[in-house]
């Protein structure tokens, strides 16, 4: 319950408040995003699997968000942010499907 | 938890595509953060329940998340506008330069016409210079500009054989006698007329000057020898007929002149000198055709 709260708050301060991103992060901002909902995927999957801690959850938020970020950022900085990017993204992207097959297993035990 | 795909990739004979396999389904694997299931093993270790619900960390760090989510959605959106104006003033600008295209093929299409009036112009003008040079030609050989050949007649006076040139009368020729002749020549149908090689033009006379005859300024000495061309079969004949012939005819009978007419059939006359060609009062009077 609290987490669905917490999501809903957190999307309702950023569109109300509107932070001011600065122009440096923004390039970062959607990977970060992909990052984020890849650990969220994988709480949620292992909160299924009646595994779940608070403590390696946040680890791995933070950790996934800042080393997307920074691996963007070191693209940028070698000419191959796009390419660097793209990459992240697949794998971040096959790791929230396969995390959300087994969500889907556990929900319709299926 | 992890269920590794049980798939045997091995026996494909391509190495890259086993490895590029291996990574994927690795990736797939550990698609779960191992974290979770070590310290899972670790509570259970200690006996504590293995069940944890999400307490106040999960909610700041999913927060975060619903932060991150929102603005970069507004980002996103707000970036939108700007591509949508970038792509309508694009598709402005192609429609702009459509516009200057078809402009300027219009205005190809005019020039093009243009160039095909100005070319039939040209042609029709170079056709009218051909004309005017034509008339130029036969003008500069009818004042005698240009040396002149064809065929003709060429007659060769002399004084009186033996006579006495100091006398001044009987058989010497005069000035009056070889413009009577001339003027026969030219009633003749003669063309172009020379006297010892000086061509007579519309400003030459022949006049006497001191004790010689001039044309052109040159002074002649006898024979005189006056080339005509003109019609060679009857310009002979037809001088004969003239009363400058016939004074001629006179001059041999009654005063010993020496007259000699012969049909040639080249002859050939140099032009007038430059200074006997320049008009210095006459002016044109209209245009030319």
């Amino acid at each position: 319950m609290i987490a669905i709260f917490g999501l809903v708050i957190g999307v309702a301060a950023g569109l109300i408040l509107e932070p001011e991103v600065p122009d440096s992060m923004e390039p970062y901002l959607p990977i970060a995003v992909v990052a984020a909902l890849d650990a969220t995927f994988g709480a949620l999957r292992a909160y299924l699997d009646d595994i779940f801690d608070d403590k390696v959850f946040v680890v791995s938020f933070l950790s996934n968000v800042i080393i997307a970020a920074l691996i963007v950022y070191l693209g940028d900085k070698l000419g191959v942010g796009a390419q660097l990017s793209t990459g992240v993204v697949v794998v971040l992207g096959i790791r929230i499907f396969s995390n959300v097959a087994a969500i889907r297993r556990h929900i319709f035990h299926a | 938890m992890i269920a590794r795909p049980p798939f045997d990739k091995r026996s494909l004979a391509d190495r890259r595509t086993t490895s590029s396999w291996e990574l994927l389904e690795q990736v797939s694997a550990t698609s779960l953060d191992e974290d979770y299931g070590r310290v899972a093993a670790g509570r259970a270790a200690q006996g504590q329940g293995s069940r944890r619900r999400p307490k106040v960390l999960a909610a700041v760090a999913l927060v975060a998340l619903g932060v991150l989510i929102a603005v970069t959605a507004l980002q996103t959106r707000s970036a939108s506008p700007v591509d949508a104006q970038e792509r309508s003033s694009l598709v402005r600008q192609i429609h702009e330069r459509e516009s200057d295209v078809s402009r300027l093929a219009d205005r190809s299409d005019r020039l093009q016409t243009e160039v095909g009036t100005l070319q039939s112009s040209a042609e029709q003008l170079g056709g009218k210079g051909e004309e005017l040079l034509d008339t130029l030609n036969q003008s500069r050989l009818l004042t005698g500009a240009v040396a002149a050949t064809g065929p003709g007649l060429r007659i060769v006076a002399d004084d009186e054989a033996g006579g006495d040139a100091e006398a001044g009368a009987g058989g010497t020729i005069l000035d009056v006698d070889l413009q009577v002749m001339v003027n026969g020549l030219w009633q003749a149908g003669a063309e172009a007329i020379s006297i010892n090689g000086n061509r007579l033009g519309s400003l030459s006379a022949i006049r006497t000057a001191g004790r010689a005859i001039t044309v052109n300024y040159n002074s002649l000495i006898p024979p005189y020898v006056v080339t005509a061309i003109g019609d060679p079969d009857t310009l002979e004949a037809a001088f004969a007929e003239t009363p400058g012939g016939q004074a001629w005819f006179d001059l041999e009978t009654n005063y010993g002149i020496q007259f000699d007419m012969d049909t040639v059939d080249e002859l050939t006359l140099p032009a007038v000198p430059s200074e006997r060609l320049d008009t210095q009062y006459a002016e044109q009077l209209g245009e030319l055709p």
